[in-house]
């Protein structure tokens, strides 16, 4: 209570400070009359009186300067001064707070930057509802190593009436629809959830509604649409709910609008349909899987749960459908994989590295100043300040250095999170939700401060080296030896930070490097890929039409080829349904061989391809031959396989001529024959090996839609795009044509994230490096301005200009190998922790550790070598006068 | 300064301030030195000047109040007085203050008496 008020009545003091003080003036004055007025009384003279008034009171200055202490509050005031002074010191001094500050602020955005990445990325949690307790369930299968699959609604059928552990599961997957519009058809993305999917993770349309399970079960074609959709289509509008879509030739109505940003297992979709979710038998479907654990219940029970009830499942079923397994992932882990986060949180390492290195450079050069404002402070001694008072007044100037350098660094952090955003190769998930949010603003402040700190209060620990009697004399007052000392450790902690990022970013390209020059199994140069859907009327259809559908696709993907081919500059041109696959499918396949028909559970992809498709992406035959254009439906069911599948399902016997059919062997499939064997081809990326796969002839087996691969002669294919275009126009005006990339593009999408990462690391590395350059510049450049009497002296009793040169360097050599001895030894420590994103090269890669050493060797040198030719020329004469 | 003056103890300016109000009613600042000086028979090296941030304290913490009036000379001073709330701190303030100087008093007494 007193407390507070004597808190309250200091506060109302320091408002009114000037009357305060006013007041005890007066009241002092009054005090030393009435006492002069008694001296007077007692018979002294009225000038005696007066001194013996002023004795008895004692001293007025220090009289006020504790009242002023115990009126208000002291430091506030002294704040106000303190940062007045500041000000003014730093505004003196333009140089050194333009360099300070531009690279605090550098840092501290770069660093706020990724905070907020890893802030969105990892540590939030997701958008859902309790979504700790959300989990992916997978299918896996351990001894073909297929780990999660996707699985089917049977068995989740099973596991939903089997275990205990989920309060729900769902189901969804990704689909691909035609959208009919005014201005022709176009694909777009979408979802198929199972009806309780929105419910289980707690969304709620922020217009409209969700599904009932009723209408779905009755199949009513409604629709959900993503807040994006609904702002770029309906302009927000209200009468977005009760309109139609005309989806793949069919309206659906649109009941809901789901809120911005929505997505399921980073799936980012327009459109959000329901399906049904019983299934009498395992059937080929496949769905993703996400289920809610029971509250209290963990991911290990629930794992151990659904390994029994997956070895139940295992005893019930025929051989071919047999070992499979269960996983439960954390929704959270598989949004953002473990590649993923430690490439985060390395990242994040680096960066707060180069903060590191700049807050180390910027008190450095704070420190070389101080040295130059020793006699500044030694007056201030002088006169009076407490040792306490000197270094309040030091952290002032830091602490409001560094708070400039925030808030520029906070700006930085915008245009860079933008910047992120904008160049990020589109595969790190969560990205949209990157944002300087409270805390991570808090991050930005705090590291802020701590750079204010250490810049401030660096000076201030050397400063019981100068003496206030320093005498005027120039060289007393320098206190250079601890200083230097101070400033070496932060160079060689420098060149530490530096090296540690150098080996990061060199393995890291090697990495890449090696990736890039994987063989993909194609030559994807010069070919422009084309993603074709046919028209809707040739989707839909009765089994009853579907032979004649299938007759008029083969005929429209005949004649595009067609009219591809007799472009200018087209060299070949081939289809393929889907060139770029998700995972293998795992599926039953009955493989005739010498010993009668063997049935077995493989994960493969089926792929259709026409005649040249080979030839055009350049694919090697290995064995027999490609397909002929006249294989049509009538024909014998023949088919091409990769190395793997041979491998994989042959096991090394020649394949040539060898039927298999899909499905058990009792199923009425057809049989087909092995034709021809091609090479492996890398189609998810090179960083995966290629799956096994199986080519049927287009012309039997027609696709939905396909990929258009056309071999240019134009080393810029997209250049064609245009002329590519209008020929599938002239055959087919409404099939939907979308994504026209170069190959080469399009597989280098695969290792856009590691390029992303790599270049990242590269960029933060080299700004270490050149800080690192400048902090060791600045020492030498400093130590020569300080030693030149000695210099002077040397050369003057007959050193040589190269000692003085090799004398300066040296000193900088020796102080970046330290480091670098220092910083390796953590290179090869966080190698190892780092390990498992490297490729083709090991974590403690003799070549990078050389190279990287050699490369900040010969940077320090370079850094050293301006200051050493300036020690090289020092006058003696000139340098022994000055004194 | 005479050497043989004892400084004022500690914490005890505050005390000698409001038994001197209670004691005399209103004053201001002059007068209460003076008071104390007089009391203490001379004895004590108060120095004037550092009663006014103890004046200051004591009307923080609310015991004392103060307002800006005339000396019987006729000059503009401030005039402080013991509020209610500093008559009671005052009692409790003597009490405790006996109890120690009584405290101490025993002390001196054992070390006197070599038994």
């Amino acid at each position: 209570m007193t407390r507070l008020r004597i808190f309250l009545l200091r506060l109302w003091t320091l408002a009114r400070s000037r009357q305060m003080e006013r007041e005890i003036d007066d009241e002092i004055a009054s005090h030393l009359a009435e006492a002069t007025d008694e001296y007077v009384q007692q018979g002294l003279s009225p000038e005696e009186a007066r001194r013996a008034a002023r004795r008895s009171f004692g001293g007025v200055t220090q009289t006020k300067e504790v009242y002023r202490q115990v009126r208000s509050f002291m430091w506030l005031e002294d704040l106000g001064r303190d940062l007045r002074h500041a000000l003014r010191t730093l505004r003196k001094s333009p140089a050194f707070t333009t360099a300070a500050a531009a690279t605090l602020a550098l840092a501290i955005g770069a660093n706020t930057a990724m905070v907020s990445v890893l802030n969105a990325v990892l540590l939030r949690p997701l958008p859902y509802r309790s979504p700790e307790q959300l989990a992916m369930v997978w299918t896996e299968n351990p001894t073909q190593n297929l780990r999660e699959g996707r699985s089917a609604l049977w068995d989740v059928e099973q596991w939903r009436s089997q275990s205990q552990s989920f309060a729900e599961l769902a189901t969804f997957d990704a689909v691909s629809r035609t959208l009919a519009g005014a201005d022709g058809a176009e694909q777009i993305v979408g979802v198929s959830i199972s009806p309780n999917l929105l419910s289980l993770l707690g969304i709620h349309p922020v217009q409209g509604r969700s599904f009932s399970t009723e209408e779905v079960e009755q199949r009513q074609r409604l629709v959900l649409i993503s807040h994006r959709f609904w702002q770029t289509r309906f302009a927000g509008s209200h009468d977005a709910l009760e309109a139609s879509l005309v989806l793949d030739g069919l309206p659906a109505r649109i009941i809901g609008i789901l809120p911005p940003g929505f997505q399921v297992a980073s799936l980012d979709a327009d459109v959000w349909e329901a399906h049904t979710t019983r299934q009498s038998v395992r059937g080929g479907e496949m769905w993703f899987v996400v289920g809610r654990l029971q509250p209290a219940v963990t991911f290990e029970q629930a794992q151990a749960e659904m390994s029994a009830v997956a070895r139940r499942l295992n005893d019930q079923l025929p051989a071919t459908e047999r070992n499979r397994g269960v996983g439960v992932v954390p929704l959270s882990l598989y949004t953002v994989g473990p590649q993923s986060r430690l490439a985060l949180w390395l990242l994040g390492g680096a960066v707060f590295c180069v903060f590191l290195i700049a807050a180390a450079n910027v008190t450095s050069l704070s420190l070389a100043r101080s040295t130059a404002r020793a006699r500044e402070m030694a007056v201030r001694a002088a006169l009076g300040a407490s040792a306490g008072r000197i270094v309040r007044q030091l952290l002032t100037e830091g602490v409001l250095l560094a708070a400039v350098s925030g808030l520029i660094g906070i700006l930085l952090a915008v245009v860079a999170i933008r910047l992120i955003r904008a160049f990020e190769p589109g595969n790190l998930p969560r990205l949209n939700e990157v944002s300087l949010d409270p805390g991570v603003l808090l991050w930005a402040l705090g590291i802020s401060l701590v750079a204010g700190i250490l810049v401030g209060l660096a000076p201030a620990t050397v400063r019981r080296d100068m003496r206030p009697s320093g005498e005027g004399g120039g060289r007393s007052v320098t206190g250079g030896a601890s200083t230097r000392r101070i400033r070496r450790a932060l160079v060689m902690a420098e060149f530490a930070l530096a090296i540690v990022l150098l080996v990061g970013a060199g393995l890291m390209l090697r990495s890449w490097w090696n990736v890039k020059n994987i063989d993909p199994g194609f030559r994807p140069e010069r070919v422009l890929m084309i993603e074709l859907s046919t028209p809707t009327i040739l989707q839909a259809g009765t089994p009853r039409e579907a032979s004649s559908v299938s007759a008029q696709r083969i005929d429209l993907y005949a004649r595009v080829l067609e009219q591809i081919q007799a472009v200018p500059g087209v060299e070949s041109a081939g289809i393929i349904g889907d060139l770029f696959i998700g995972n293998a499918r795992e599926q039953v396949l009955s493989v005739e061989g010498d010993s009668g028909t063997v049935a077995q559970r493989l994960g493969f992809t089926t792929d259709e391809v026409s005649a040249d498709f080979f030839k055009t992406v350049g694919t090697p035959l290995l064995s027999g031959r490609f397909f002929a254009i006249g294989e049509g439906p009538e024909a014998p069911r023949v088919a091409i396989i990769n190395d793997a599948m041979a491998r994989r399902a042959w096991a090394g016997r020649d394949p040539l001529g060898r039927r298999f059919k899909f499905g058990p062997p009792d199923s009425d499939e057809p049989w087909y024959t092995v034709v021809g064997a091609v090479g492996n081809m890398r189609l998810q990326g090179q960083e995966r090996e290629a799956l096994p796969q199986i080519f049927v002839p287009l012309t039997q087996n027609p696709p939905q839609s396909g990929d258009l691969l056309i071999r240019t002669s134009s080393d810029n294919p997209l250049a064609m795009a245009g002329a590519l275009r209008a020929a599938v126009r002239r055959v087919e005006k409404h099939a939907p044509i979308y994504g026209v990339t170069p190959l080469e593009e399009r597989l280098g999408s695969y290792i856009a994230q590691r390029r992303f990462q790599t270049s990242l690391l590269a960029g933060f590395s080299v700004v270490a490096l050149l800080m690192a350059a400048v902090g060791i510049y600045g020492l030498i450049q400093y130590s020569v301005a300080m030693r030149t009497q000695e210099i002077g002296l040397r050369l003057a009793i007959g050193a040589h200009s190269g000692d003085i040169f090799r004398m300066i360097i040296g000193e900088g050599l020796t102080l970046c190998l330290s480091g670098l001895a220092l910083g390796l030894v953590g290179a090869w420590w966080l190698g190892r922790a780092g390990s498992s994103l490297l490729s083709g090269v090991t974590a403690t890669d003799p070549l990078t550790f050389m190279a990287v050493s050699l490369l900040l060797t010969a940077v320090a040198t370079a850094a050293c070598y301006f200051p050493a030719r300036r020690a090289m020329k020092v006058d003696p004469i000139v340098a022994l006068r000055v004194t | 300064m005479t050497p043989d003056k004892s400084d004022v103890l500690y914490g005890t300016l505050g005390l000698m301030v409001i038994k001197t109000l209670e004691a005399m009613g209103p004053l201001h600042g002059y007068r209460i030195a003076r008071r104390i000086e007089q009391i203490s028979g001379d004895q004590l090296a108060l120095n004037q000047g550092t009663l006014y941030p103890a004046l200051l304290k004591l009307q923080q913490v609310g015991w004392i109040s103060s307002k800006w009036g005339t000396s019987e000379s006729g000059r503009r001073v401030r005039i402080y007085a013991l509020t209610r709330a500093g008559r009671k701190q005052l009692h409790e303030e003597e009490a405790q203050w006996q109890r120690a100087a009584s405290i101490v008093e025993r002390f001196l007494k054992i070390s006197e008496d070599p038994s």
